[in-house]
């Protein structure tokens, strides 16, 4: 009992000790107005005492972070070239030596208590935040919806077909803190006005839960961007396309594009899906052969169902690009789904002689 | 085991709504160096170690997901669907993992086990199983099946 009891009052003081220490580094320290330069070239002066990542993005400097500034997803990497202070131990497992060698840091561990100098990607200048409300929500299959959010009032968003955003999930239920996730734009680059989504439900996931369970049409929804490289390149190689469930969408997107600007290079889209019930957007993507003058649509399944009544490709996606693509051809890949499917894929293509810098894919 | 102000950082990311929406713990009050010396007490006398453990769970894992979300026999009676999806999910310990389901069905006895790629690295790097209750605990002792089914492969 007198252990106990010992136990409970020295974990009450520690805890009364932490708490006055966070109150006086909040209301005693006055780190007074911060200069933060970017780049060499621009500065920003804020108020100290706020982590890099928020400051940032009271400048409207939006770095992408997937955790809402927890140190959890470690991919807020800024390189700070002075003032940031000692590494964390809650940065480390983040950065590779070769980061650490070169100043990265997790922006929202870097605490701004005096000047700093930084160094970003340029394009991170052109990432802004947008207000949406709801427009609509499609079920695509049991676990894959179809998103459209349009913009506010008098707002527009410019984006290149593939890039994507990051959609901003609210508190709700058990979720106490603001987090944001990644996804592809579905939708063509020249509406300007409304961006679709497609997104697949992850089993226990903070923001798939909410997309599912809570979002409702009319909502107002907050997104930045748009982030990513993974667009389609301007030459005259054939283009394979490879997805897997939500994957489709960014291919979506790129097809609209060779649809709207005339793009007749020859195009081959295999969507791999485990049975019928996976299977969404055929219709749509049979529309873009009609659209896209030397586009063709291979949908496969590994794994038919009796029911599906499936005629068409079988077998692992992987399997039908070995069947359908030749050797030593001047192809150009842009793959979008799981890590698994993608890597699978890449092995596939280089195999084929394919050089892995014509092989694009999204990394998030 | 002494639970360290990093632990103490660690289980706060492990509450719900953090990194996924029902957390790590379950209804587990207890700390978590508690929570890990206790099973390491429970799959020492089961006669393994979590590099044991988590060599097998890879391994089954890694024949599963050679499939993309297909269901694959692996050896006679383990049928396994590793189901992916797009993105990473961060681990309170550190560092990003595939967002992966694992299913291992054993098709004579219909029982199953579901884990993640994050359960493994936790396992084999740290210990930990995930606190009682959590729908993505794995039972010490339900791992020796797991050894069962592994021999059978």
């Amino acid at each position: 009992m007198a252990v106990l009891t010992t136990t409970t009052i020295i974990t009450a003081i520690g805890v009364f000790l932490a708490g006055l220490l966070t109150l006086a580094e909040r209301f005693l320290l006055n780190y007074g107005i911060c200069k933060i330069v970017v780049n060499g070239e621009k500065t920003y002066e804020i108020k100290g005492g706020n982590h890099l990542l928020g400051s940032l993005q009271q400048h409207d400097i939006f770095i992408p972070s997937a955790c809402g500034g927890r140190g959890t997803c470690g991919l807020c990497k800024v390189a700070v070239l002075e003032g940031g202070g000692p590494l964390l131990p809650t940065e480390t497992p983040y950065l590779t030596a070769e980061e650490i060698e070169n100043h990265f840091r997790l922006s929202c561990q870097v605490r701004v208590r005096n000047d700093l100098n930084i160094l970003i990607p340029e394009e991170l200048f052109s990432i802004r935040e947008y207000h949406a409300k709801v427009i609509r929500i499609k079920d695509l299959t049991y676990d894959t919806k179809y998103l459209s959010l349009g913009l506010a009032e008098g707002e527009t968003v410019d984006f290149v077909a593939g890039q994507y955003i990051q959609l901003m999930i609210p508190t709700y239920g058990k979720v106490k803190e603001e987090v944001y996730r990644a996804y592809s734009v579905a939708s063509p680059q020249t509406l300007k006005t409304q961006i679709d989504l497609i997104i697949r439900r992850v089993p226990q996931g903070i923001s798939t839960t909410y997309v599912f369970d809570y979002l409702k049409e009319g909502d107002s929804i907050t997104f930045n961007g748009p982030y990513g490289d993974f667009f389609l390149r301007d030459n005259s190689r054939e283009i394979i396309y490879i997805a897997g469930g939500s994957g489709l969408g960014p291919i979506k997107s790129m097809l609209h594009k060779m649809a709207e600007e005339g793009i007749d290079r020859k195009a081959t889209f295999f969507f791999g899906c485990v049975s019928g019930k996976d299977l969404y957007f055929v219709d749509e993507m049979k529309e873009f052969e009609d659209r896209v003058p030397k586009f063709k649509f291979v949908p496969a399944l590994s794994n038919p169902e009796a029911n599906d009544g499936w005629q068409g490709e079988t077998g692992l996606i992987t399997e039908v690009v070995d069947r359908h693509i030749k050797e030593d051809g001047e192809y150009e890949a842009y793959l979008c789904g799981s890590p698994g499917m993608i890597d699978a894929s890449i092995k596939v293509l280089k195999s084929k002689g394919i050089p892995e810098e014509h092989i694009f894919f999204d990394k998030f | 085991m002494k639970q360290t102000p990093k632990l103490d950082r660690i289980q706060r990311l492990m509450q719900p709504g953090v990194i996924s929406k029902e957390g790590f713990l379950g209804n587990d009050t207890r700390k978590l160096a508690d929570i890990i010396e206790d099973d390491q007490r429970l799959v020492a006398s089961l006669g393994l170690t979590h590099e044991m453990i988590a060599d097998v769970m890879e391994e089954i894992t890694d024949a599963g997901r050679e499939t993309f979300g297909s269901p694959k026999m692996v050896g006679k009676f383990l049928k396994v669907t590793v189901e992916g999806s797009m993105g990473k999910i961060a681990s309170p310990f550190g560092g990003l993992y595939n967002k992966e389901n694992i299913t291992v069905l054993n098709i004579e006895t219909n029982e199953s086990i579901t884990w993640t790629t994050l359960n493994i690295h936790m396992i084999r790097d740290h210990g930990f199983y995930q606190g009682k209750g959590s729908c993505y605990r794995i039972e010490p002792k339900n791992i020796a099946k797991i050894f069962k089914l592994k021999q059978m492969i």
